[in-house]
Protein backbone atom coordinates (compact mmCIF):
# COMPACT_ATOMS: atom_id res chain seq x y z
CA UNK A 1 0.00 0.00 0.00
CA UNK A 2 1.03 3.41 -0.90
CA UNK A 3 1.77 6.25 1.80
CA UNK A 4 0.96 9.65 1.13
CA UNK A 5 4.43 10.41 1.25
CA UNK A 6 4.95 7.76 -1.84
CA UNK A 7 1.77 9.37 -3.85
CA UNK A 8 3.12 13.00 -3.05
CA UNK A 9 6.76 11.66 -4.67
CA UNK A 10 5.27 10.20 -7.43
CA UNK A 11 3.34 13.44 -8.21
CA UNK A 12 6.51 15.54 -8.65
CA UNK A 13 7.90 15.49 -12.36
CA UNK A 14 11.24 14.62 -13.40
CA UNK A 15 11.85 18.20 -14.11
CA UNK A 16 10.94 19.44 -10.46
CA UNK A 17 13.03 17.31 -9.53
CA UNK A 18 15.72 17.66 -11.55
CA UNK A 19 15.26 21.88 -10.64
CA UNK A 20 15.78 21.10 -7.03
CA UNK A 21 19.27 19.06 -7.84
CA UNK A 22 20.62 22.03 -9.56
CA UNK A 23 19.72 23.89 -6.15
CA UNK A 24 22.18 21.49 -4.78
CA UNK A 25 18.87 19.67 -3.18
CA UNK A 26 20.65 16.11 -2.55
CA UNK A 27 17.27 14.37 -1.62
CA UNK A 28 15.71 15.32 -4.99
CA UNK A 29 18.28 13.37 -6.58
CA UNK A 30 18.05 10.51 -4.29
CA UNK A 31 14.40 10.45 -5.22
CA UNK A 32 15.43 10.47 -9.07
CA UNK A 33 17.93 7.29 -8.80
CA UNK A 34 15.53 5.73 -6.95
CA UNK A 35 13.31 5.65 -9.76
CA UNK A 36 16.29 4.92 -13.11
CA UNK A 37 18.51 2.46 -10.61
CA UNK A 38 16.58 -0.89 -12.22
CA UNK A 39 16.31 0.11 -15.63
CA UNK A 40 20.19 1.81 -15.41
CA UNK A 41 21.56 -1.07 -14.18
CA UNK A 42 19.58 -3.69 -16.41
CA UNK A 43 20.80 -1.33 -19.51
CA UNK A 44 24.18 -1.40 -18.60
CA UNK A 45 24.41 -4.98 -17.10
CA UNK A 46 22.84 -6.06 -20.95
CA UNK A 47 25.68 -4.43 -22.45
CA UNK A 48 28.19 -5.68 -19.93
CA UNK A 49 27.21 -8.91 -19.14
CA UNK A 50 28.54 -8.63 -15.73
CA UNK A 51 26.64 -7.55 -12.41
CA UNK A 52 29.44 -6.01 -10.47
CA UNK A 53 30.78 -4.01 -13.08
CA UNK A 54 27.25 -3.32 -14.07
CA UNK A 55 27.14 -2.05 -10.53
CA UNK A 56 29.96 -0.22 -10.54
CA UNK A 57 29.09 1.68 -13.94
CA UNK A 58 25.55 2.62 -12.34
CA UNK A 59 27.12 4.09 -9.37
CA UNK A 60 29.81 5.94 -11.96
CA UNK A 61 26.80 7.08 -14.44
CA UNK A 62 24.46 8.22 -11.81
CA UNK A 63 27.62 10.02 -9.86
CA UNK A 64 28.28 12.23 -13.39
CA UNK A 65 24.47 13.44 -13.78
CA UNK A 66 24.77 14.65 -10.14
CA UNK A 67 28.23 16.30 -11.09
CA UNK A 68 26.93 17.84 -14.36
CA UNK A 69 23.13 18.68 -13.50
CA UNK A 70 23.63 22.19 -13.74
CA UNK A 71 23.89 21.72 -17.06
CA UNK A 72 20.85 19.97 -17.77
CA UNK A 73 18.57 22.40 -19.95
CA UNK A 74 15.54 20.07 -19.85
CA UNK A 75 15.83 20.46 -23.62
CA UNK A 76 15.24 16.52 -23.64
CA UNK A 77 13.45 14.85 -20.72
CA UNK A 78 15.62 13.34 -17.73
CA UNK A 79 15.44 9.72 -18.59
CA UNK A 80 16.95 10.75 -22.42
CA UNK A 81 19.77 12.84 -20.53
CA UNK A 82 20.46 9.84 -17.79
CA UNK A 83 20.81 7.80 -20.52
CA UNK A 84 22.87 9.50 -22.87
CA UNK A 85 25.71 9.81 -19.80
CA UNK A 86 25.11 6.26 -19.19
CA UNK A 87 25.66 4.99 -22.89
CA UNK A 88 28.91 7.14 -23.11
CA UNK A 89 30.58 5.87 -19.64
CA UNK A 90 29.36 2.04 -20.34
CA UNK A 91 30.75 2.41 -24.58
CA UNK A 92 33.92 4.39 -23.39
CA UNK A 93 34.26 1.04 -20.54
CA UNK A 94 33.85 -1.22 -23.31
CA UNK A 95 36.68 0.03 -25.37
CA UNK A 96 39.02 0.85 -22.88
CA UNK A 97 38.19 -2.78 -22.30
CA UNK A 98 38.59 -3.72 -25.72
CA UNK A 99 42.14 -2.30 -25.90
CA UNK A 100 43.55 -3.42 -22.74
CA UNK A 101 42.24 -7.11 -23.59
CA UNK A 102 44.10 -6.77 -26.78
CA UNK A 103 41.40 -8.93 -28.75
CA UNK A 104 38.28 -8.12 -30.74
CA UNK A 105 35.48 -8.97 -28.52
CA UNK A 106 32.72 -7.48 -31.17
CA UNK A 107 33.26 -7.64 -34.58
CA UNK A 108 32.77 -4.76 -36.67
CA UNK A 109 33.92 -6.22 -39.76
CA UNK A 110 30.95 -7.33 -41.33
CA UNK A 111 29.47 -4.63 -43.23
CA UNK A 112 27.54 -4.20 -46.07
CA UNK A 113 29.84 -5.40 -48.21
CA UNK A 114 29.29 -9.20 -46.63
CA UNK A 115 25.57 -8.42 -46.37
CA UNK A 116 23.53 -8.06 -48.66
CA UNK A 117 20.55 -6.22 -48.43
CA UNK A 118 17.42 -8.15 -47.44
CA UNK A 119 19.20 -11.26 -47.76
CA UNK A 120 18.25 -14.54 -45.45
CA UNK A 121 20.83 -15.32 -43.39
CA UNK A 122 22.60 -18.33 -42.87
CA UNK A 123 23.45 -19.85 -39.42
CA UNK A 124 26.55 -20.33 -38.77
CA UNK A 125 26.32 -22.71 -35.54
CA UNK A 126 24.72 -25.57 -34.71
CA UNK A 127 21.32 -26.29 -34.55
CA UNK A 128 20.64 -27.23 -30.97
CA UNK A 129 17.16 -29.21 -30.56
CA UNK A 130 14.06 -27.24 -28.91
CA UNK A 131 14.04 -29.69 -25.94
CA UNK A 132 17.60 -29.31 -25.05
CA UNK A 133 17.58 -25.70 -25.58
CA UNK A 134 17.90 -24.84 -21.67
CA UNK A 135 16.67 -21.10 -20.73
CA UNK A 136 20.46 -20.44 -19.49
CA UNK A 137 21.97 -21.88 -22.65
CA UNK A 138 19.06 -19.22 -24.46
CA UNK A 139 20.76 -16.33 -21.83
CA UNK A 140 24.20 -17.30 -22.93
CA UNK A 141 23.44 -17.46 -26.03
CA UNK A 142 22.24 -14.38 -26.60
CA UNK A 143 25.04 -12.78 -24.23
CA UNK A 144 26.89 -14.20 -26.48
CA UNK A 145 25.63 -12.97 -29.78
CA UNK A 146 25.29 -9.53 -28.10
CA UNK A 147 28.81 -9.14 -27.38
CA UNK A 148 30.02 -9.71 -30.65
CA UNK A 149 28.36 -6.10 -31.93
CA UNK A 150 29.86 -3.28 -31.48
CA UNK A 151 29.15 -0.88 -28.51
CA UNK A 152 26.95 1.42 -30.50
CA UNK A 153 25.33 -1.48 -31.89
CA UNK A 154 24.28 -3.08 -28.71
CA UNK A 155 23.70 0.34 -27.16
CA UNK A 156 20.53 0.92 -30.34
CA UNK A 157 19.52 -3.06 -30.54
CA UNK A 158 18.98 -2.77 -26.58
CA UNK A 159 17.34 0.77 -26.30
CA UNK A 160 14.74 0.01 -29.28
CA UNK A 161 13.70 -3.41 -28.28
CA UNK A 162 14.00 -3.90 -24.47
CA UNK A 163 13.77 -0.15 -23.78
CA UNK A 164 11.47 0.68 -26.37
CA UNK A 165 12.55 4.10 -27.17
CA UNK A 166 11.77 5.63 -30.12
CA UNK A 167 14.47 6.01 -33.36
CA UNK A 168 14.88 10.18 -32.11
CA UNK A 169 15.11 9.61 -28.34
CA UNK A 170 17.76 6.69 -29.16
CA UNK A 171 19.44 9.36 -31.43
CA UNK A 172 19.72 11.43 -28.32
CA UNK A 173 20.86 9.45 -25.67
CA UNK A 174 23.65 8.48 -28.34
CA UNK A 175 24.51 11.85 -29.63
CA UNK A 176 24.52 10.35 -33.29
CA UNK A 177 21.50 11.54 -35.88
CA UNK A 178 18.42 9.24 -36.66
CA UNK A 179 20.01 7.78 -40.02
CA UNK A 180 23.08 6.47 -37.81
CA UNK A 181 20.55 5.12 -35.56
CA UNK A 182 18.57 3.42 -38.25
CA UNK A 183 21.72 2.30 -39.84
CA UNK A 184 22.77 0.63 -36.50
CA UNK A 185 20.22 -1.37 -35.53
CA UNK A 186 19.91 -2.59 -39.48
CA UNK A 187 24.00 -4.15 -38.85
CA UNK A 188 22.76 -4.75 -35.41
CA UNK A 189 20.01 -7.33 -36.40
CA UNK A 190 21.79 -8.65 -39.42
CA UNK A 191 24.34 -10.01 -37.08
CA UNK A 192 21.86 -11.34 -35.06
CA UNK A 193 19.85 -13.12 -37.57
CA UNK A 194 22.72 -14.50 -38.07
CA UNK A 195 24.29 -15.66 -34.64
CA UNK A 196 20.24 -16.55 -33.16
CA UNK A 197 18.45 -18.41 -36.05
CA UNK A 198 18.78 -21.24 -34.39
CA UNK A 199 17.50 -20.14 -31.52
CA UNK A 200 14.69 -18.52 -32.48
CA UNK A 201 13.50 -20.84 -34.83
CA UNK A 202 13.35 -23.49 -32.15
CA UNK A 203 11.75 -22.03 -29.60
CA UNK B 1 17.68 10.82 -49.10
CA UNK B 2 17.63 8.19 -46.71
CA UNK B 3 19.82 5.00 -47.59
CA UNK B 4 18.84 1.43 -48.20
CA UNK B 5 19.68 0.47 -44.23
CA UNK B 6 17.35 3.32 -43.68
CA UNK B 7 14.56 2.75 -45.35
CA UNK B 8 14.37 -1.30 -44.70
CA UNK B 9 14.73 -0.61 -40.74
CA UNK B 10 11.97 2.03 -40.73
CA UNK B 11 9.68 -0.57 -42.87
CA UNK B 12 10.89 -3.09 -40.41
CA UNK B 13 10.00 -1.23 -37.56
CA UNK B 14 6.74 0.20 -39.66
CA UNK B 15 7.73 3.91 -39.92
CA UNK B 16 6.93 4.17 -43.36
CA UNK B 17 4.07 5.31 -44.71
CA UNK B 18 1.24 6.69 -47.27
CA UNK B 19 3.59 7.56 -50.67
CA UNK B 20 7.37 6.53 -49.26
CA UNK B 21 6.11 2.76 -48.18
CA UNK B 22 4.24 1.91 -51.08
CA UNK B 23 7.56 2.89 -53.87
CA UNK B 24 9.89 0.97 -50.70
CA UNK B 25 7.68 -2.21 -51.05
CA UNK B 26 7.48 -1.65 -54.97
CA UNK B 27 11.54 -1.74 -55.03
CA UNK B 28 11.41 -4.97 -53.37
CA UNK B 29 12.81 -7.73 -55.66
CA UNK B 30 11.19 -9.94 -53.29
CA UNK B 31 8.52 -9.68 -51.28
CA UNK B 32 7.47 -12.11 -49.83
CA UNK B 33 10.90 -12.70 -48.84
CA UNK B 34 11.07 -9.38 -47.40
CA UNK B 35 7.85 -10.67 -45.13
CA UNK B 36 9.77 -13.55 -44.11
CA UNK B 37 12.72 -11.26 -42.93
CA UNK B 38 10.55 -9.11 -40.46
CA UNK B 39 8.75 -10.98 -38.90
CA UNK B 40 12.18 -13.04 -38.29
CA UNK B 41 13.47 -9.35 -36.87
CA UNK B 42 10.31 -9.26 -34.58
CA UNK B 43 10.89 -12.74 -33.27
CA UNK B 44 14.34 -11.19 -32.20
CA UNK B 45 13.07 -8.97 -30.59
CA UNK B 46 10.68 -10.65 -28.48
CA UNK B 47 13.23 -13.18 -27.69
CA UNK B 48 15.54 -10.35 -26.35
CA UNK B 49 12.30 -8.41 -24.71
CA UNK B 50 11.94 -11.95 -22.99
CA UNK B 51 15.31 -13.28 -22.24
CA UNK B 52 16.66 -9.53 -21.10
CA UNK B 53 14.27 -8.05 -19.48
CA UNK B 54 16.20 -6.03 -16.83
CA UNK B 55 18.02 -8.19 -14.00
CA UNK B 56 16.95 -6.96 -10.94
CA UNK B 57 18.90 -5.53 -8.92
CA UNK B 58 19.88 -6.83 -5.63
CA UNK B 59 20.01 -4.42 -2.60
CA UNK B 60 18.82 -1.19 -4.29
CA UNK B 61 18.97 0.44 -1.15
CA UNK B 62 22.62 -0.12 -0.68
CA UNK B 63 22.84 1.03 -4.07
CA UNK B 64 21.46 3.92 -3.26
CA UNK B 65 23.91 4.52 -0.26
CA UNK B 66 26.57 3.67 -1.91
CA UNK B 67 26.11 6.40 -4.15
CA UNK B 68 25.07 8.88 -1.61
CA UNK B 69 28.22 8.11 -0.11
CA UNK B 70 30.43 8.81 -3.47
CA UNK B 71 28.56 12.45 -3.94
CA UNK B 72 29.04 13.63 -0.37
CA UNK B 73 32.97 12.52 -0.84
CA UNK B 74 32.89 14.13 -4.16
CA UNK B 75 31.44 17.56 -2.78
CA UNK B 76 34.24 17.17 0.11
CA UNK B 77 37.18 16.66 -1.98
CA UNK B 78 35.54 19.31 -4.59
CA UNK B 79 35.04 21.90 -1.86
CA UNK B 80 39.11 21.20 -0.42
CA UNK B 81 40.40 21.58 -4.34
CA UNK B 82 38.28 25.12 -4.20
CA UNK B 83 40.11 26.13 -1.19
CA UNK B 84 43.22 24.92 -2.39
CA UNK B 85 43.11 26.82 -5.57
CA UNK B 86 42.48 29.62 -4.12
CA UNK B 87 45.92 30.10 -1.72
CA UNK B 88 47.59 29.06 -4.56
CA UNK B 89 48.49 31.68 -7.67
CA UNK B 90 46.86 30.61 -10.56
CA UNK B 91 48.80 30.81 -13.79
CA UNK B 92 46.74 34.01 -15.45
CA UNK B 93 47.18 35.63 -11.37
CA UNK B 94 51.16 34.77 -12.10
CA UNK B 95 51.29 36.36 -15.36
CA UNK B 96 49.51 39.63 -14.74
CA UNK B 97 51.99 40.02 -11.73
CA UNK B 98 54.81 39.19 -13.90
CA UNK B 99 53.44 41.79 -16.81
CA UNK B 100 52.82 44.73 -14.22
CA UNK B 101 56.28 44.16 -12.20
CA UNK B 102 57.85 44.30 -15.64
CA UNK B 103 55.61 47.54 -16.24
CA UNK B 104 56.93 49.39 -13.27
CA UNK B 105 60.63 48.73 -13.47
CA UNK B 106 60.71 50.07 -16.99
CA UNK B 107 58.57 52.78 -15.73
CA UNK B 108 60.99 53.48 -13.08
CA UNK B 109 64.40 52.73 -15.18
CA UNK B 110 63.27 55.59 -17.43
CA UNK B 111 62.68 57.90 -14.78
CA UNK B 112 66.24 57.09 -13.40
CA UNK B 113 68.22 57.58 -16.63
CA UNK B 114 66.42 60.91 -17.84
CA UNK B 115 66.88 62.12 -13.77
CA UNK B 116 70.73 61.06 -14.32
CA UNK B 117 71.06 63.53 -17.50
CA UNK B 118 69.20 67.13 -16.59
CA UNK B 119 68.34 69.18 -19.07
CA UNK B 120 69.58 72.12 -16.20
CA UNK B 121 72.93 70.56 -16.65
CA UNK B 122 73.32 70.55 -20.56
CA UNK B 123 72.40 73.73 -20.82
CA UNK B 124 75.05 74.98 -18.84
CA UNK B 125 77.74 73.23 -20.55
CA UNK B 126 76.76 74.66 -23.95
CA UNK B 127 76.37 78.07 -21.94
CA UNK B 128 79.67 77.76 -21.04
CA UNK B 129 81.02 76.66 -24.49
CA UNK B 130 78.67 79.35 -26.14
CA UNK B 131 80.65 81.91 -24.05
CA UNK B 132 83.69 83.88 -25.31
CA UNK B 133 86.39 85.90 -23.53
CA UNK B 134 86.57 89.30 -24.58
CA UNK B 135 90.07 90.45 -26.10
CA UNK B 136 89.44 94.10 -24.51
CA UNK B 137 89.07 92.82 -21.20
CA UNK B 138 91.02 90.32 -20.82
CA UNK B 139 93.93 90.19 -23.66
CA UNK B 140 95.75 87.11 -22.23
CA UNK B 141 92.99 84.83 -20.99
CA UNK B 142 92.94 80.92 -22.38
CA UNK B 143 90.05 78.97 -21.62
CA UNK B 144 90.19 75.62 -22.01
CA UNK B 145 87.95 72.40 -21.44
CA UNK B 146 88.88 68.64 -21.25
CA UNK B 147 86.87 65.83 -20.13
CA UNK B 148 87.38 63.10 -17.07
CA UNK B 149 85.62 60.01 -18.65
CA UNK B 150 86.08 57.40 -15.56
CA UNK B 151 84.80 60.79 -13.24
CA UNK B 152 82.14 61.55 -15.63
CA UNK B 153 83.48 65.24 -14.98
CA UNK B 154 83.92 67.94 -17.42
CA UNK B 155 86.57 70.89 -16.70
CA UNK B 156 86.84 74.27 -18.05
CA UNK B 157 90.18 75.50 -17.26
CA UNK B 158 90.62 79.64 -17.40
CA UNK B 159 93.87 81.49 -17.23
CA UNK B 160 94.29 85.24 -17.22
CA UNK B 161 90.93 86.25 -16.31
CA UNK B 162 90.48 90.12 -14.71
CA UNK B 163 87.15 88.70 -13.58
CA UNK B 164 85.20 85.64 -14.22
CA UNK B 165 81.94 86.50 -16.09
CA UNK B 166 78.79 86.37 -14.55
CA UNK B 167 77.72 83.84 -16.77
CA UNK B 168 80.49 81.37 -15.78
CA UNK B 169 79.43 81.64 -12.43
CA UNK B 170 78.88 77.89 -10.83
CA UNK B 171 74.78 76.78 -10.08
Amino acid sequence: MQTEATLAQADVSDLDLVTRCQAGDTEAFDELVTRYRTRVFGMIYNMVHSEQDAWDLAQDSFLKAWKSIKRFRGRSSFYTWIYRIVMNVTIDWLRKKQIKGGGSEFDDSIQLKHIEPASKTVPKSEALPHETIERSEIRARIDKAISQLSPEQRAVILMKEIEEMQYHEIAEALGCSIGTVMSRLFYARKKLQNLLRDVYENI
Amino acid sequence: MKTFEERWTAWLDGQLSGRELSEFEASLPDKAAAESEKAEVRKIGALLKRELGAPALTNEEFFSHQLRERIRESSVRSTKRVAKASTWWTIPRLLWTGTASLAVFLVFTIFVIRDKNPAEESQYLTQILNARVDPVVSPNATVSMFEVKQDRVTVLWTEGLQSLPADYAAK
